[in-house]
């Protein structure tokens, strides 16, 4: 969005109150091999699941999985926070989780694959300690998915 | 590793991940214009291309902005609210309302290939409606309904919005959202239950999944 600096004065304090400390030492991963033979998985923290998973809550650290083969026109949001326009994800999936761009990605071998399974996070109302467990769970899934890079994308 | 989206920039700075690419787009379309595959792969390309630096944190600015919306294309919202009849419920208003919106919400669903995000909560729009107006009227707070609740107002809230927004073409977020927060009776609804969150000894930080900060306080225009 917009810089917080030219907004009003209730809004820049409420998104300047989020400024945190960085998250534990220095991690810096160098890559081991290029773009075209990395397998790719989506994490988002826009509160988004299919219609039979259980809602996110008005604060939830929980996580729910998103397998790649389903139908992605299917998902819904029940994120917290009113202050996004979800217009947008209503009219394409794509503008908040960008699975049929990383599968237009993978049929052209920008990239190698896409992993079987991505992750949906709900992110408001928490402190980032408050998200550890579930974090924590994800990597390991993702390691047993043998993903090389994770793309993130917030609401 | 991971690279992404930043929105606010100020926040990926203070907490500086590996690597992010900050967009100037507004909160909820981090991949910029919605049905646009080009500009989306545009933004997706730039991210990855983090994961081949060899050196971070890295904070790169993404130099585009998302098109501006032209007044002069904007659809206009299909329906008028009329002003509040002070002789009439709560119940009798949103259920009003409602009628007039399910046409252009049944064609918006169509428009978008039967997608809809109004469907979290296990009742139907006419029942979450109809419950919302019935503590309206009783001037209550579903404070023992917590979880319905969210679900409802969220259902709510993306129902009115995909009906006022059914038409194809660009809309002015802005100015649907101040149609949904200034003229409808959810608008007016919900403005009172934030009021009664505000209030509550316990459970006002509810009050901050009603309304957005711009219907409170005024316009980020």
């Amino acid at each position: 969005m917009v810089r917080a600096t030219d907004l009003p004065d209730y809004e820049r304090e409420h998104l300047l109150d989020k400024n945190l400390p960085p998250l534990g030492p220095h991690c810096w991963t160098k890559h081991a091999k290029p773009l075209k033979e990395m397998r790719v998985a989506l994490i988002t923290t826009a509160g988004i699941h299919f219609q039979d998973d259980e809602s996110f809550d008005f604060t939830d650290s929980s996580f729910r999985p998103i397998p790649g083969e389903e139908d992605s026109s299917n998902l819904i949001m029940s994120h917290s926070s009113a202050n996004f326009d979800r217009i947008g994800f209503a009219e394409d999936v794509n503008l908040v989780f960008p699975i049929d761009r990383f599968k237009e990605l993978a049929n052209v071998g920008t990239i190698d694959s896409l992993a079987s399974v991505h992750y949906s996070f709900m992110g408001a109302g928490l402190m980032p300690e408050a998200y550890e467990q579930s974090a924590d769970q994800v990597a390991h899934l993702l390691k047993q998915d043998q993903v090389d890079a994770v793309f993130l994308t917030p609401v | 590793m991971t690279t992404g989206i930043s929105l606010v920039r100020e926040n990926a700075e203070s907490m500086r991940p590996p690597r992010s690419l900050w967009v100037s787009f507004s909160l909820g379309r981090p991949l910029g214009v919605p049905n646009d595959a080009q500009f989306q792969h545009r933004v997706i390309a730039a991210s990855l291309n983090l994961l081949e630096r060899d050196r971070g944190p890295i904070l790169e600015d993404y130099p585009v902005n998302a098109p501006k919306v032209s007044r002069e294309t904007v659809p206009a919202c299909p329906v008028s609210f009329p002003k509040a009849n002070n002789g009439s419920n709560w119940q009798s208003r949103l259920a009003g309302e409602l009628s007039s919106l399910k046409p252009w919400y049944e064609l918006g669903r169509r428009r978008r290939g039967g997608r809809t995000l109004a469907c979290v909560s296990d009742l139907s729009i006419e029942e979450n409606l109809h419950k919302l107006g019935e503590y309206l009227d009783l001037n209550r707070l579903p404070i023992d309904e917590l979880h319905w609740f969210k679900q409802a107002i969220e259902d709510a809230k993306v129902f009115y919005l995909e009906a006022m927004t059914a038409q194809p073409g660009n809309h002015d977020q802005m100015q649907v959202d101040q149609t949904l927060w200034r003229e409808t009776q959810l608008g007016a609804g919900l403005f009172l239950f934030y009021k009664g969150f505000r209030a509550h000894p316990t459970l006002h930080p509810f009050a901050r999944l009603i309304l957005p900060r711009t219907a409170v306080r005024g316009t980020t225009g």
